[in-house]
């Protein structure tokens, strides 16, 4: 019992974090609308209606914090949309800030946490005082009219309020009537709503009484617009809709009814030419206008929710692990299919099983696409909080920006998702903090004073680039070098001969921040390996580009899933290796003549550029332990003894040392480093899986990875072996690799 | 993969236990670790495993020998000989992982030589530890036992250990280890 109480509750959250993810991104659009002095009045309809559904979620599941704050919310909603208070900026930030509330009342829920969260009463308290402020200036009068009273007599609060608004905007005001079928009513209201959308605002419809037959019905409907006559009437034509414009009483100016409160108006929309044979001409609905609503919406989002299952990502997880294992069958299936076929017996019989292997293998593929497919979610998702945040930091900061974002659409492992946010938030609050200057600076540099912020994502074969990039000042590398000088980071020598790029790196150790910059919340610097360290959790590695008085670029280069990966398997002293294939360049025979020592480490020269080596045996102490078999390897009788087997058994073999080595070239970003490795197995996907808690603390591996026959690769964390190989002024791990690296 | 709990309270196990007093017994899983007979409580020990291929992990803790997977699970595998600062005999066939719950939740393997049988033993036929075995491995163990006859639960059938000076078929001092020191390492 205790089961399905949590399941449902798990139900309520994940369904409350939807709407409330929701509520951010048409109040996004609101904050768009209001500035662009053009507010879609239904978007705060949407609004209203998501806080309701969220009081009612709330009561039903005793979250008593969100019900009060629900409740306090949808009181100034409903002022709001009755026109009762102005949606200024100041409401707005009201609105966001319980966006805010919610995610950490939400999360609190999920913890089991009960305490009073502080925020949240303060809130409330707030929109309670709020309630009474900025009581819209009386609309006008719908008196100036020829309405009909007892149309009048029937209007609902918030449909008096659309007249009046709609009113006191000039529009003029038209009747229509329609005749619809009973049976298809819903719809046809629906069609017609969509139609008169583009040209204004239907206020409200009431049935005339009158009907052709006993299956149809009349509605008047009144409705509001800034189009003339012909043009409305040609663009509602396939409606049969029957129109007529309500007059104005004499003596009434249009123009007098433009006193109504500024900041709430309907979108203007240009009539479309209409075309005069009668063919619908329905503008393509714009960005607002997707929000549906009415009748029509309820439905919409009952069957949405009908096609739609929401599945716990552990549940998927699972689903990978099975493919995982069903991957490790089908290499021993193949290994065996090989043979099979080597034996020239039985020759019917081994074709009919390796044409079954390949259907297996094909459905085997799909399944795996299939099932990392449903793991993928838009990136909007993490770029929707970003733009609240923005817009809440650069109100506090007094910066006028603006956030371009492109890619939205972009995909990403759902797991991904979840951990990005964070860092991104970091990045974007720097970005607007340290990068965008004050408008006096801009104006005084002669930029425009609206900063720009240029938020981008898009996909780069199997990885996922994510770009910020504002206009602001750029990094002050002089002053950062002093910093990190100053603490200690790299050496005064050191300071001398570094590269450009790797001084902007340095914003990405930790404690290194320009003085001068620091403000209240944080310096440029502080925090950034914080993010460069999540980012790497996951797998995805981090650049900075900044030109002084210009800008600053972060580019976020991430996989596009952490399930699976294709990795080049290489043997090192007898011993499995897999480098996930992202982080290869290329792999070449290592020539040992090429081999020059420069400043105590191995380099050679590829394709122009100096690579820095990295000799795997040597940097994992291998070496001594083929030449000096060891003492606890596994008795040979335990079944270990698969050529190129992970394990260390006893042979005695210590390899000639004139074998040929291979140079796998990984690049991370755009530092590379050389790993010589002994022989190339070959490529193969993977699914890795962390190692124990008890080996937290050894580095350079990412994981490891049963490679089939219960033979496991370690996979090595590239970009953390390039870290410990470039460091500037880093740890030496062997005394060849000396000294911090000069090359990026 | 015999659940060890399970066969401890199996009839048989019964009926060869005629303890002399009635107080509680615990249960010990013995094992060969460098020639001496060490045991741990039984309840620790959730399989015995024979070694599948391990893969060392470079830049690991000395007494870690490598990762091992387990039905697909990866699990990180200890040498109890070389925690325990002990010779290190080249394994024999004989050799068996334990599988054991360690702290923070991970499954840990415990290499040991060989496992010979479970000991229910009573309060009165364990030992502190005395001081003699005192050192760096001191927290390890929690005494000594010399199990009566009769508190033996044959596991396998093999009494003798191999390797071991006296001849005896009858062990006469078991280590007792402190797995949970053993297991809570950083």
């Amino acid at each position: 019992m205790a089961e399905s109480g949590d399941r449902a509750r798990e139900e309520f959250l994940s369904e409350a974090q939807e709407i409330v993810e929701g509520l951010g991104r048409d109040l996004l659009a609101l904050d768009e609308g209001l500035r662009a002095s053009r507010l879609d009045p239904s978007l705060i309809n949407d609004v209203f209606r998501a806080v309701h559904t969220l009081k009612g979620l709330a009561g039903l599941f005793g979250a008593t914090r969100m019900a009060s704050l629900s409740h306090e919310l949808e009181e100034l909603l409903d002022k709001l949309r009755l026109g009762k208070v102005d949606l200024t900026a100041g409401v707005l930030d009201l609105l966001f800030r319980s966006v805010q509330l919610y995610g950490l009342i939400l999360q609190a829920e999920k913890e089991g946490r009960d305490q009073v969260i502080p925020e949240v009463d303060e809130l409330v308290r707030e929109l309670n005082r709020n309630g009474g402020a900025g009581v819209a200036a009386a609309a006008a009068a719908p008196s100036r009219y020829e309405l009909d009273p007892s149309l009048l007599a029937v209007l609902t609060e918030y449909e008096e309020h659309r007249l009046r608004a709609n009113i006191a905007q000039g529009l003029r005001l038209y009747r229509l009537r329609v005749q619809f079928q009973l049976a298809t009513i819903d719809q046809a209201l629906d069609e017609l709503k969509a139609m008169a959308k583009p040209h204004g605002e239907i206020i409200t419809y009431l049935p005339t009484g009158a009907g052709a037959d006993a299956d149809s019905i009349e509605l008047d409907i009144l409705m509001a617009s800034a189009v003339g006559t012909e043009d409305l009437r040609h663009a509602l034509a396939s409606g049969g809709v029957d129109l007529e414009e309500i007059p104005r009483r004499a003596g009434s100016s249009g123009s007098s009814g433009n006193t109504g409160p500024s900041s709430v108006r309907i979108p203007q929309h240009t009539p479309l030419p209409a075309s005069g044979l009668g063919v619908p001409s329905l503008a393509p609905p714009s960005r607002h206008d997707e929000v549906s609503h009415g009748p029509k919406g309820d439905l919409g989002t009952l069957r949405s929710v009908a096609q739609t299952v929401r599945v716990d990502i552990h549940k998927l997880d699972r689903l990978m692990n099975i493919v995982g294992e069903l991957s490790i069958v089908r290499t021993s299936m193949a290994r065996l299919v090989e043979r099979l076929r080597a034996e020239r017996i039985e020759r019917d019989l081994a074709a009919d099983v390796h044409r079954l292997q390949r259907t297996f293998e094909r459905h085997l593929g799909a399944m795996q696409q299939g099932i990392l497919e449903v793991r993928m979610v838009p990136l909007g998702q993490v770029f929707d909080k970003l733009a609240r945040v923005v817009r809440q930091i650069s109100r506090e900061a007094d910066k006028l920006v603006n956030l371009v974002i492109t890619g939205a659409e972009t995909e990403v492992d759902k797991l991904i998702v979840e951990e990005l946010s964070d860092p991104l938030m970091h990045m974007m609050r720097n970005a607007i903090d340290h990068g965008i200057e004050t408008r006096g600076e801009r104006e005084a540099v002669g930029k425009p004073a609206l900063g720009t912020i240029a938020l981008n994502a898009f996909q780069k074969g199997n990885h996922v680039v994510i770009e910020i990039e504002d206009d602001g000042r750029g990094i002050d590398t002089s002053r950062l070098l002093e910093a990190s000088v100053r603490r200690g980071v790299i050496s005064a020598d050191d300071a001398r001969s570094i590269s450009r790029a790797e001084i902007l790196n340095l914003i990405f150790i930790p404690g290194v921040s320009t003085k001068s910059e620091v403000s209240e919340t944080s310096g440029r610097g502080v925090g950034m390996d914080v993010v460069k360290t999540n980012i790497g959790k996951l797998g995805g590695v981090i650049d900075v580009q900044s030109e002084q008085g210009i800008g600053t670029k972060m580019t976020v280069t991430l996989p596009i899933t952490l399930a699976i990966i294709s990795a080049l398997v290489v043997l090192v002293e007898d011993r499995l290796f897999a480098v996930p294939l992202a982080n290869v360049q290329e792999a070449v025979v290592l020539d040992p003549a090429a081999v020059r020592v420069i400043d105590g480490r191995e380099v050679v020269t590829l394709r122009g550029s100096t690579l820095q080596l990295c000799r795997l045996a040597r940097l994992f102490e291998l070496e001594t332990q083929a030449k000096q078999p060891t003492t606890n390897g596994w008795p040979s009788s335990s079944g270990a003894g698969a050529p190129g087997s992970a394990s260390s058994d006893s042979r005695p073999a210590a390899r000639p040392a004139s074998t040929r080595q291979y140079v796998v070239v990984t690049a991370v970003g755009a530092r590379r480093l050389g790993l010589v490795v002994g022989t190339l197995v070959g490529e193969q996907d993977v699914v890795i899986k962390a190692l124990g808690p008890s080996l937290k603390g050894v580095r350079g591996f990412a994981g490891a990875s049963e490679l089939g026959d219960q033979r496991i690769a370690l996979v090595i964390d590239a970009p953390s072996l390039v870290d410990e190989l470039h460091a500037p002024g880093g740890e030496r791990v062997r005394p060849m690799i000396a000294s911090r690296g000069s090359h990026g | 993969m015999a659940n060890l709990a399970r066969r401890g309270s199996s009839p048989a196990g019964l009926r060869r236990a005629r303890p002399a007093d009635r107080g509680p017994r615990t249960e010990y899983l013995a094992f060969v670790l460098a020639g001496d007979v060490y045991a741990a409580p039984v309840s620790f020990v959730r399989e015995i495993l024979k070694p599948p291929p391990l893969t060392p992990v470079p830049r690991a803790p000395h007494a870690i020998m490598g990762i091992v997977s387990v039905r697909g699970q990866l699990v990180t595998v200890v040498d109890l000989r070389r925690r325990l600062r002990l010779a290190e005999p080249t394994p024999t066939r004989r050799a068996r992982i334990l599988l054991a719950d360690a702290s923070g939740g991970e499954t840990l393997g415990l290499f040991v030589d060989e496992v010979l049988q479970v000991y229910r033993l009573s309060e009165s036929e364990k030992e502190p530890a005395a001081a003699a075995l005192g050192g760096d491995v001191a927290p390890y163990i929690e005494g000594i036992a010399r199990p009566s006859v009769g508190s033996g639960l044959a596991a396998g059938g093999r009494r003798s250990v191999e390797g071991r000076t006296d001849d005896e078929s009858h062990i006469s001092v078991v280590i007792l280890l402190d797995l949970r020191a053993v297991l809570g390492f950083s």
